[in-house]
C-alpha cells in the first residue's frame, strides 16, 4: 500500500467511529487542548534543572559516549540506556509536584 | 557596574565543529527534494509564545497522534518528511516510525520530532542536523517575537577584532646597552614567586590590601605594569605640561572639578609605584600609604578609617584608573570595547540581557558593560524538592573540577549561582514593562547571558544583605564551593539562545565557531578573597595561586597552604582569568 504524499498526518484509528476513547485519552487531548500539557513540561522541565537531575543525566550521557566513542553512538542507544536510571532518579517530590498539579487540573476541567 | 539581577539555566554544550556529517538518508533526502526540502514543513511550524519552542503542527489545534497505533501521549512522536504521516518511537518498545521507514520504498527515513521541531533520522535512529533547516526553524522563531536591541553599549566583538600575528624580539647591541644603562637586574633571592610581598595594615584597611593582592597578581594587569605601560614618570611630565596648558586656556569639563591639588592625582601612577615595590625582590612588607591617600582622595566619600567592603572598594579603584587615564585621551570610547583603559581592557565584559513579553512575545535586549558579576547564594538548600535520594554522594569533597556536581549533597556551588543568574526569571506584576508591541505595561519574562567575556572575571558573591528600610545588615556565612577551573560556555549568550531554540546548527548572537572563541572560555582561578567574622568586625584574606602553589595572604603574613584550605574558605569574591593567560608553571623560570 502507498500513502499518498499529501495524506493528512490524522490516523485514521482516531476517525475510527467504533473505537471509544479510553479515560486516559481523554485525558490526554485534554492536557494539550488547554495548554496544560505544555505548561507541565515547562514546569517539570525546570524541576529537573533544579534538583540536579538533568546534570546528572548529562554526566551519565558524556560517560556512556566516552566508553563507546563518539561516533559509535546514537540517540537511541542513549535513550536505552540512560532511561531507566532517569526514571529512577526522579526526585519523588517532583513527582508529587506533578501529580498535584494533575489533580487540580482535572477538577478544574470536570473530566 | 556590578549587575544585580539572579537566575537560571541548562545547557548544551554545542560544538559547530564535531558535528557528523549528515548521515547517508539525509544526503539523499535533500538530493531528492530540491533546493528547498523543507518548504512544506515551514507552514507547520507553529511557535507557541511566549518565546516557546518550536513545534509541528498542521494547525494549530491539532492533537498529533501515531498513525499505526492511535497513541498521542508518547514521548516521542515523528512526522516524516516525505509523506507527514506521523508514528511514535519509544526505544526499546517497538517503533512505528522505523516500521514506517522500513515499509515504504526508500525516502521516508527522515522524520522530524513534532515537539521539538528537530529532524531524526528513523533508520540510523539517530538525531541528524541540517543548516537550512535549522535556519528556517530559528527565522520562524525570531519572526514571531519581533524583537528590538537597544544598545547601551555596542558590543564590541560584532565586529571581530583583527589578530596580530606573534614576532620573536631579541634585543640587538643598541638595545642592550639601553637596558644595562637604564635598569638593575631584580635579585630574586628566594624560592618564593616573585611579587610576592606582605603588605602591612594601615589601620582596618585588610579590605583594600585583599583586593590588591589579587590585582597585583592579576597576569594581564601585572604584564602591562611590569612592561612600563604607564611610566609614572613619563604620566607626571605628560600631566604637568597639559596643566599648564590648562591654566590658560581652562579647562572645559569636569577634569578639574577638585581644584589643582588633584590634577595630578592618578591611580594609575600609583599602581605603577606599587608594581615596582612589590616585584623589586624586596620581600619586607610593604606600605602602600600612598596609594591609600589617592584613592581617599578619589573616593572621598567613601573614605574613612571604618572598614569597607572589599568589592565596593574593587569597583572604585576600578572607576579610579578609567577616570584618570580618560582625562589625558581624548578620543571617545566606551567601556567594554578594546581600547578603554587598562582596568576595562581587563576586567570588562558585556551582559546581554532579554526581556520578553508574556503576551505577545516582544522581546527587547540591551547590552551592558559589567567588570563583575555579583551573584546572590542559592537560597537555603535541603528543602523537599532537593530531595537527592538516588545520588551518588562521591563528588562531595571538593574535587570536582571539570564535573558538575549541580546542587548534589545540598551545597552551594559557584556554577549553581551563575545558573541561577542566567535563568529566565519571570518579572513581577510590580515590575512590568513596556511592550513596544503591545503598547502598554506587561508581564515579562527577564533572561541574562554572558555577551562578551572579559580576560579577568570577577565574581562578588553576595554575602552582605542590607536592608536600607530597617538600617540593617546581615552577613550570610554560607559555604560556597568554586571550581579552580572554571568552563563559562554555558553562560554565554550564544549558548543561553541556543537552548531557547533547541539543537541547532546555527549561529547564535555573533557566535565565532573558531577554536579561539572556544577556549577562551575556559577560565583558572588565581585569586580569592575570604571574608571571616562578623560584618562590622570581620577580616578579609586573599588566598593567591602563582605557579600552581596556594599562598594566604594575610596583610603583612604570607604563608604557602595547602589547596584543601582554599577550597574550605569561604570565598567573597572570585578572581578567574582565561585559560591561555594563566602560566601554571612557568612564572618562575629564569629570564636569562
Ligand atoms: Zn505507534
Ligand atoms: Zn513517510
Ligand atoms: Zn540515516
Ligand atoms: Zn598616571
Ligand atoms: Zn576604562
Ligand atoms: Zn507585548
Amino acid at each position: 500500500m502507498r500513502n499518498s504524499v499529501n495524506r493528512p498526518p490524522t490516523p485514521d484509528a482516531a476517525e475510527d467511529p467504533g473505537k471509544e476513547p479510553t479515560l486516559q485519552e481523554i485525558i490526554n487531548i485534554k492536557l494539550i487542548e488547554s495548554g496544560e500539557k505544555e505548561r507541565l513540561m515547562e514546569l517539570l522541565r525546570e524541576r529537573l534543572i533544579e534538583c540536579g537531575w538533568k546534570d546528572e543525566m548529562k554526566a551519565l550521557c558524556r560517560a556512556f559516549i566516552k566508553k563507546k566513542g563518539r561516533s559509535n553512538v546514537t540517540v537511541d542507544d542513549l535513550v536505552h540506556v540512560i532511561t531507566p536510571k532517569g526514571r529512577a532518579s526522579i526526585p519523588d517530590s517532583i513527582k508529587a509536584e506533578l501529580l498535584q498539579r494533575i489533580r487540580a487540573f482535572l477538577v478544574q476541567a470536570a473530566v | 557596574m556590578s549587575s544585580k539581577i539572579n537566575h537560571h539555566h541548562h545547557h548544551h554544550r554545542f560544538n559547530t565543529q564535531i558535528f557528523p556529517p549528515p548521515c547517508p538518508h539525509l544526503a539523499e533526502f535533500r538530493a531528492r527534494n530540491g533546493s528547498k526540502p523543507f518548504r512544506a514543513l515551514q507552514d507547520c511550524l507553529r511557535v507557541k509564545p511566549p518565546g516557546g519552542r518550536a513545534a509541528i503542527r498542521r494547525d494549530p489545534s491539532e492533537v498529533p497522534r501515531c498513525g499505526a497505533c492511535g497513541e498521542s501521549a508518547r514521548p516521542r512522536l515523528y512526522a516524516c518528511l516525505a509523506c507527514a504521516a506521523i508514528s511514535c518511537h519509544a526505544p526499546p518498545g517497538p517503533s512505528h516510525a522505523a516500521a514506517h521507514a522500513t515499509s515504504m520504498p526508500p525516502g521516508h527515513e527522515i522524520a522530524v520530532d513534532v515537539d521539538r521541531a528537530e529532524i531524526f533520522c528513523c533508520a540510523c535512529r539517530d538525531q541528524v542536523y541540517d543548516r537550512d533547516f535549522d535556519a528556517a526553524v530559528v527565522l520562524s522563531q525570531t519572526a514571531t517575537l519581533k524583537s528590538a536591541t537597544i544598545q547601551s553599549a555596542k558590543p564590541e566583538n560584532l565586529r571581530k577584532r583583527r589578530r596580530v600575528d606573534y614576532r620573536p624580539w631579541s634585543p640587538d647591541i643598541r638595545d642592550r646597552v639601553l637596558m644595562e644603562t637604564g635598569s638593575s637586574p631584580l635579585e630574586n633571592g628566594s624560592d618564593l614567586p616573585r611579587g610576592l610581598r606582605g603588605l602591612n595594615n594601615l589601620g582596618n584597611t585588610c579590605f583594600m590590601n585583599s583586593v590588591l593582592q589579587a590585582l597585583l597578581h592579576t597576569p594581564p594587569l601585572r604584564n602591562y605594569f611590569l612592561s612600563d605601560r604607564h611610566n609614572r614618570y613619563y604620566c607626571k611630565k605628560k600631566n604637568g605640561v597639559s596643566n599648564s596648558n590648562a591654566g590658560g586656556k581652562r579647562n572645559v569639563g569636569t577634569a578639574d572639578g577638585h581644584g589643582n591639588k588633584n590634577a595630578r592625582l592618578c591611580l594609575a601612577c600609583d599602581m605603577d609605584a606599587m608594581f615596582s615595590a612589590v616585584f623589586s625582590g624586596d620581600r619586607k612588607p610593604y606600605s602602600p600609604a600612598k596609594f591609600l591617600y589617592s584613592w581617599w582622595q578619589h573616593a572621598s566619600n567613601l573614605a574613612s578609617y571604618e572598614q569597607q567592603d572589599a568589592h565596593e572598594f574593587f569597583i572604585s579603584m576600578l572607576d579610579g584608573i578609567h577616570e584618570n587615564v580618560e582625562k589625558d585621551r581624548h578620543k571617545p570610547h566606551s567601556q567594554g570595547h578594546g581600547d578603554c583603559c587598562i582596568a576595562h581592557r581587563v576586567f570588562s565584559g558585556i551582559l546581554r540581557s532579554d526581556v520578553m513579553c508574556m503576551t505577545c512575545g516582544f522581546t527587547s535586549t540591551t547590552y551592558d558593560p559589567c567588570v563583575d558579576i555579583s551573584l546572590d547564594l542559592e537560597p537555603h538548600q535541603g528543602g523537599s524538592s532537593k530531595s537527592v535520594s538516588t545520588k551518588t554522594h562521591h563528588s562531595c569533597n571538593g574535587e570536582v573540577d571539570g564535573m558538575n556536581p549541580g546542587q548534589n549533597c545540598g551545597i552551594s556551588t559557584l556554577m549553581g549561582c551563575l545558573d541561577r543568574f542566567t535563568r529566565p526569571e519571570r518579572l513581577g506584576a510590580d515590575q512590568k514593562f513596556f511592550c513596544q508591541q503591545c503598547q502598554v505595561r506587561q508581564e515579562s519574562l527577564k533572561q541574562m547571558s554572558i555577551r562578551k567575556l572579559p580576560l579577568v572575571s570577577c565574581f562578588h558573591i553576595k554575602r552582605f544583605e542590607h536592608s536600607s528600610i530597617r538600617k540593617m545588615s546581615r552577613k550570610v556565612d554560607r559555604y560556597l564551593q568554586f571550581p579552580f577551573s572554571l568552563d563559562m560556555t554555558p553562560y554565554l549568550s550564544s549558548s543561553i539562545l541556543r537552548n531557547r531554540f533547541g539543537n541547532r546548527i546555527f549561529p547564535f548572537d555573533g557566535d565565532e565557531p573558531d577554536a579561539s572563541n572556544e577556549m577562551s572560555s575556559e577560565f583558572e582561578l588565581f585569586a580569592v578573597v575570604t571574608h571571616t567574622g562578623k560584618l562590622d568586625a570581620g577580616h578579609y584574606v586573599t588566598y593567591l595561586r602563582l605557579s600552581n602553589q596556594w599562598y594566604k595572604c594575610d596583610d603583612a603574613w604570607v604563608t604557602q597552604v595547602n589547596e584543601n584550605i582554599v577550597r574550605a574558605a569561604q570565598g567573597y569574591m572570585m578572581f578567574y582569568v582565561q585559560k591561555m593567560l594563566y602560566y601554571k608553571a612557568s612564572e618562575n623560570r629564569a629570564v636569562s
